[in-house]
């Protein structure tokens, strides 16, 4: 469950706030679009979703954490909950493919024999397991992609938050990354996606958050979310 | 190799840095030794005794020295009272005289009888000696041994200083070689930070690393110095009252190192025992200041 209230972000040393006022609730495992044009916050949002930056007013829980003023260890622990796909991937250059995708299962503690077989369960699944070893500066746009979704998925996470998971996929592999999701769904994750791609929103209509300068520009009434459902066949 | 939940260290110049301190530091601490030694000695030998001198023109001297000797060893705390021979106070007087074969080479001139008075605690000898020969000087050794240990002091505070002064610089350049690595590897800290990795999880990676580096430098700054700590010991040598073991007369690695064992025999233990630790101190050091460097940088992340 994710809950914001009139939350409103502002990073230092920049004048006016990137978000205003948002207000919005996504309960567990529902599946939202994060939409808008560029600019319009989506990129700032998903920052506050992965607790990399904190709200600079406002109320906003997540997993059952109030996050405003949560000490650095619950942050810590909530992050492990949580499953980002970054646009810019994020991978660490010096590691291997496997080591990145590893690390949230090492990080929980999880022995090195799970970790090791969850990994390549995932690789596997994405198609790059033949790229364990590799660097992520060897890789092409797509593999490295696919690795920072590894990455993301291997923890199971309650919620996952993906910033234009398929810009660099091809079709048949975006296609099965929203049957991944929806399975994820089903499982009781909360998935959010922000991107710019019509043809992928339309492929898989569900409700969306639309973000237009730093606000919220659709409400849906109905169940107080902040949302617009895509009705696109 | 553990597995990796954190970026390491780039270790740049760290390793030599900390060579480079570690010479300094056995260089300090070879002189804070050997400075302490000298003030120990110097107010060891001081502090305990007690010069009497009766002139020679005393009337009775022999009977009244007799009895002064007789009252001074009944006191409580004195432990010896000891007459210099006529030759003895020749020597020590050779400064100001010259030498002399005996008292008769200088017409007119009759040599005082000098006691020396080695004692425990601090009894009121000048009373004590007053009460007897009235004639007689007494001078309080003590007072020599208090000035002395005084400037040992000094010195050997000069010297804890220096050896501060070089763990500080060493702290610092530790301290700033860990926060350029972090901020080489900036990103890579905030991915893992991000995906709720702990504080101590990152920074304890790093401080290993940097406690490793540490211990290699100080190992390499050991070797650095083992040429001048032998040195040392050979220049000591002479002065050593014990005898160094003997080495084995064959010309082999073996004895070499036996030999060089035997050189450094000279040196105080506490020394050899503080360079051998050394290294550790610098991977001490280094862990620790390369955790607080991490540490309050991460603080700086939500």
């Amino acid at each position: 469950m994710i809950r914001l209230l009139n939350v409103s972000m502002m990073p230092p040393g920049v004048g006016q706030p990137v978000l205003r006022n948002l207000t919005l609730s996504v309960p567990q495992g529902e599946f939202r679009w994060l939409l808008g044009p560029s600019g319009a916050g989506k990129s700032s949002l998903l920052r506050l979703l992965t607790l990399e930056t904190r709200p600079s007013a406002g109320q906003m829980d997540m997993l059952g954490v109030s996050v405003s003023h949560a000490s650095r260890a619950t942050l810590r622990n909530l992050r492990r909950r949580i499953g980002f796909v970054p646009q810019d991937y994020r991978l660490i250059g010096e590691w291997t493919v496997f080591d990145n995708v590893a690390l949230p299962l090492r990080l929980r503690g999880a022995s090195e024999r799970d970790t090791r077989r969850e990994a390549f369960a995932v690789l596997e699944w994405l198609d790059v397991a033949h790229l364990a070893d590799k660097r992520p500066g060897t890789l092409s746009g797509g593999e490295q992609q696919r690795t920072a979704i590894a990455r993301a998925l291997i923890g199971r996470p309650e919620l996952l938050l993906a910033d234009e998971p398929t810009n660099a996929l091809e079709d048949a592999q975006a296609r099965r990354l929203l049957m991944t999701f929806q399975e994820l769904i089903e499982m009781g994750t909360t998935v959010i996606v922000a991107t710019h791609n019509e043809a992928l929103v339309r492929e898989a209509p569900a409700a969306s958050i639309v973000l237009q300068d730093g606000t919220i520009a659709n409400t849906d009434a109905q169940n107080g979310t902040s949302t617009r459902r895509t009705e696109h066949s | 190799m553990s597995a990796p939940v954190s970026p390491g260290l780039r270790s740049g110049s760290l390793p030599l840095l900390v060579a480079l301190m570690t010479l300094l530091a056995g260089l300090a601490l070879a002189g804070l030794s050997g400075v302490q030694t000298l003030a120990e000695s110097w107010s060891g030998a001081a502090r305990n005794a007690t010069t009497i001198e009766i002139p020679a023109d005393t009337p009775q001297l022999e009977d009244r020295t007799h009895s002064l000797v007789q009252t001074l060893n009944k006191t409580p705390d004195v432990t010896t009272v000891r007459e210099l021979s006529a030759k003895e106070v020749q020597t020590l007087l050779a400064p100001w005289l010259g030498q002399v074969s005996d008292s008769a080479g200088l017409p007119g001139l009759s040599l005082p009888v000098v006691l020396i008075v080695a004692h425990t605690g601090t009894p009121d000898l000048g009373a004590i000696v007053h009460s007897v020969l009235p004639e007689a000087v007494v001078e309080e050794d003590r007072r020599w041994g208090e000035r002395l240990n005084g400037l040992g002091n000094s010195l050997i505070a000069c010297a804890w200083l220096a050896v501060s002064l070089i763990a500080a610089i060493a702290v610092l350049s530790v301290g700033m070689t860990v926060r350029r690595s972090v901020m080489a590897q900036r990103k890579a800290v905030e991915i893992v930070h991000f995906l709720g990795a702990g504080d101590l999880t990152i920074s304890s990676r790093i401080a290993g690393r940097a406690a490793l580096l540490s211990l290699a430098g100080g190992l390499v700054g050991l070797l650095l110095l083992s040429p001048v700590i032998t040195m040392l010991a050979q220049r000591l040598t002479p002065f050593s009252h014990g005898t160094p073991p003997a080495a084995s007369p064959t010309n082999t690695w073996d004895a070499l190192f036996a030999t060089w064992c035997g050189t450094l025999h000279v040196l105080p233990r506490m020394l050899l025992e503080e360079l051998g630790a050394l290294p550790l101190i610098a991977a001490c050091l280094g862990w620790l200041t390369a955790q607080t460097v991490v540490l309050v940088w991460l603080r700086r992340l939500p």
